[in-house]
């Protein structure tokens, strides 16, 4: 077992004496992993990153970011790590490499390694071409990629990153988390990451909390969550009705459902073990099918068994942009 | 790992790159010279007793060269905290924070490229004075010692001014707020010290206060040395009190800052 680069202990944050944003929080992170943290907006994600980042100091409770403690300790704990914010921070009146040797500075990276290490990581997220250009005229998806290698150009131990697909496209989002992977691989950093986009997490995360309301539902990884669930689902469409009864007594599956207009809706542990033996079931009987598809539970349909609520559902409502609105205010 | 070195760089390369910045404020002690020195001259008025009023300056740019140069320093410093607000808003902020840098450090590059880019200032303004017609004239020399005595009174001020608007600025969310503050002190400190007038033009509650306003300190060490070159014993004695003042404050402004911007600054 790999050895435990992050730990929090009760770790709570009360904002003004009544908003209660992380409430006894108790993580655990593996050197060398790449931690998600999801959940919806307001849910206390950038909250708890603020505090791990020595940005804002906890109500109550301690964390320790590689062996040091976030409060007594904080410029050892930023020394150590790098930060992908959720907001731009680089200067839009200096180059993306000016901005780089900036901040490579403030971590007293030698000269000659710091140009190094500003090239490799231009080069590794495609911006070496802009590189020497000044950042106001980057795209969005080019700051975003500018903002990741800041966080990386002093060689931290572990990376933060807070949304780092906040507000992109689809197609950017892919090759964010391309690069996200390939940052995790080579340089060997632990990355914790939030993000209320699940399949995000799903994609890169090797671990994942569930958050909501300031506090953890579950953690496991992403397979281990989503099997928790216990439900795959194979839809069947069958050319008559006759069949459906037929198939309500298949033996083996946890339940069966008629879900009208000839289709039956088979729930199953494993849906790779199950399907062999539901395909012999229909040969056996000699039913001819239409359609068959397999349904395999994603993060949302975890999010939803734990928290009783739809994740896409909560972007609309206004109770949670509320709060995260509140949010997003105290912590200014 | 103080980030000061860095952020100075920063702060002066943004300065370059913007044109207008650049350039307006090279040419704010131009208009300020030729302006206030025909606006303000009130010794045509009186003549004969011009030089009496004057101090033994032989006209009224030499007179207020001092004066000048100080409300160009201060006048530039006063803008030292919009900066701080900006990276706040921008995000730039952020990021400084999070690095393991002297949080002090963000707040001291600012009033360090603020009093950076008032030498320039200092210079244009005063090869601006030398060239207009009945200009500045030093008319007994002026020694290198004058000169230090001039960039020391001009850094000292611009350090106190720059220090007193940044850590306003230091929890300041708003840009206007600063704005205001800047208009409601500008032209007080301008009129209520003896940067353009001499005590004797000024009505005398007015002076009273004046005297105590580092603003004149600053002015009369630069109008001594300029007047009188090589200076006697109790000229000295003079110049060394207004810059040992200017020096009391800076060292509680920079102690002052350095508490302040450690303790308050905010995202």
């Amino acid at each position: 077992m790999k050895d435990i680069i992050i730990e929090t202990k009760n770790l709570t944050k009360i904002y003004n004496g009544k908003i209660k944003a992380v409430s006894d929080l108790n993580i655990e992170i593996k050197e060398g992993e790449i931690y998600g943290l999801a959940g919806p907006n307001g849910a206390g994600k950038t909250t708890t990153i603020n505090m791990l980042i020595t940005r804002i100091s906890p109500t109550s409770g301690t964390a320790t970011v590689g062996g040091f403690d976030i409060v007594k300790d904080s410029l050892n704990v930023r020394k150590i790590m790098g930060v992908v914010p959720q907001d731009f921070t680089a200067d839009e009146d200096l180059t993306g490499r000016e901005n780089m040797m900036m901040v490579s500075q403030f971590y007293n990276v030698p000269k000659a390694r710091a140009v190094e290490n500003c090239s490799n990581l231009l080069k590794m997220v495609g911006l070496e071409e802009a590189a020497d250009r000044y950042v106001k005229t980057y795209s969005g998806g080019m700051r975003k990629r500018l903002e990741l290698v800041i966080g990386l150009v002093h060689e931290p131990k572990i990376l933060f990153l807070d949304e780092p697909t906040l507000g992109l496209d689809v197609q950017t989002r892919t090759q964010m988390w391309d690069y996200v992977k390939e940052i995790q691989e080579k340089l060997n950093v632990t990355i914790i990451l939030t993000s209320h986009y699940l399949e995000e997490i799903d994609e890169l995360a090797s671990r994942v909390s569930i958050i909501d309301h300031g506090k953890i539902l579950i953690t496991g990884t992403p397979a281990e969550l989503k099997g928790s669930l216990k439900g795959d689902i194979i839809t069947l469409t069958l050319s008559d009705q006759k069949g459906v009864e037929i198939m309500k007594s298949i033996p083996n599956v946890i339940e069966v459902s008629d879900s009208g207009q000839n289709t039956v809706r088979i729930k199953v542990a494993n849906a790779d073990e199950s399907l062999p033996q539901v395909i012999n079931y229909i040969s056996q009987h000699e039913l001819s099918t239409i359609k068959l598809t397999v349904q395999k539970p994603t993060l949302d349909e975890v999010f939803l068994e734990y928290t009783g609520r739809d994740i896409r559902a909560e972007e609309g409502g206004t109770d949670a942009r509320k709060m995260a609105m509140n949010l997003r205010r105290v912590r200014r | 790992m103080s980030g000061l070195g860095p952020l100075t760089v920063r702060e002066l390369k943004k300065w370059v790159r913007n044109p207008v910045f650049l350039i307006t404020g090279l040419l704010q002690p131009f208009f300020w010279i030729a302006l206030f020195g025909s606006a303000f001259d009130l010794t045509k008025f009186l003549p004969g007793a011009s030089s009496f009023v004057l101090g033994g300056a032989p006209n009224y740019i030499t007179y207020i060269t001092g004066g000048v140069l100080t409300i160009t320093g201060l006048f530039t410093a006063m803008f030292a905290g919009t900066q701080i607000i900006f990276d706040r808003r921008l995000g730039p902020m952020g990021r400084f924070l999070s690095s393991p840098i002297r949080r002090s450090s963000i707040v001291f590059s600012k009033i360090l490229s603020s009093v950076i880019r008032i030498m320039p200032q200092v210079v244009i303004l005063i090869v601006a004075a030398l060239l207009i017609p009945n200009g500045l004239k030093f008319p007994h020399g002026f020694t290198v010692i004058d000169a230090l005595v001039l960039i020391t009174a001009i850094t000292l001020i611009s350090f106190i001014f720059s220090s007193i608007f940044s850590v306003i600025a230091i929890r300041m969310e708003n840009m206007n707020s600063i704005f205001g503050i800047v208009n409601l002190v500008n032209l007080p400190l301008l009129f209520v010290s003896y940067a353009m007038f001499a005590p004797g033009m000024m009505a005398s509650w007015l002076s009273n206060i004046a005297e105590y306003n580092p603003v004149s300190w600053s002015a009369e060490a630069i109008r001594m040395v300029i007047i009188n070159g090589v200076l006697t014993a109790s000229q000295w004695v003079q110049v060394e009190r207004w810059l040992g003042g200017l020096t009391v404050i800076a060292a509680v402004v920079l102690a002052l800052t350095a508490v302040l911007s450690e303790r308050e600054i905010r995202d």
